[in-house]
């Protein structure tokens, strides 16, 4: 099969994408090596922690704005699809760890780790709707 | 929904490509439509008839008068 070519919305994405997950991967390594080399307190700490979620924020409101702006409706509802499938997939995990975390037989879940499982979880929702097509005898 | 799109893009001579070009959609669209894993909206059915120059009924089949076949 031949490599798809990205439309015009997806290169906006692209080109919107990897700076936000770049500086995420800048703040995040910076704000570790500073606090520990600062030990900062207060709201300096506060500013501190907050920091790398910023970019990840920025991801998300990129990702919104490449479903406003694909054109494409298959691909635009195969998206929402997925990510459908990603927040079912992630809300069913949370649910079962929070109960059995709850109870004290597993260790705990850092909720920052909800948006990277959301990831995961949209990306497999996504393989498993090719993997459907190619079954059902059509191909992607 | 069963659709005549396979049959009056051969009928041209057009591969996928080509009608996802003269319909601005992806390739990807055209071969879910054509399998009938999706149902394109009104506006790009109207597009598709047009473009066929022919009714949309007479490229979609309506699924209600299917189930009373």
């Amino acid at each position: 099969m031949a490599k798809q070519k990205l439309n015009p919305a997806q290169r906006r994405y692209m080109r919107r994408f990897i700076p936000a997950m770049t500086a995420y991967v800048v703040v995040l390594f910076a704000c570790t090596w500073v606090a520990k080399q600062y030990d900062p307190h207060g709201a300096a700490l506060f500013i501190l922690s907050l920091l790398p979620a910023l970019p990840l924020l920025a991801v998300l409101v990129v990702m919104g704005v490449y479903l406003a702006e694909e054109a494409d409706e298959f691909i635009r509802a195969r998206l929402v699809t997925a990510m459908l499938g990603g927040i079912g997939i992630t809300l069913a995990f949370t649910t079962v760890w929070g109960f059995l975390e709850n109870g004290g037989v597993v260790p705990h879940f850092a909720t920052f780790l909800a948006f990277p499982l959301w990831c995961g979880s949209f990306g497999l929702t996504q393989c498993l709707l090719n993997l459907r097509d190619r079954l059902s005898g059509g191909w992607l | 929904m069963n659709n005549r799109l396979r049959v009056l893009r051969a009928e041209r001579a057009w591969s996928q490509q080509d009608l996802a070009e003269r319909l601005e959609v992806s390739r990807q669209s055209v071969n879910a439509i054509e399998t009938g894993r999706y149902d394109p909206s009104l506006p790009l059915a109207f597009k598709i008839a047009d473009l066929f120059d022919m009714p949309i009924e007479a490229i979609f089949t309506n699924p209600a008068k299917e189930i009373g076949q």
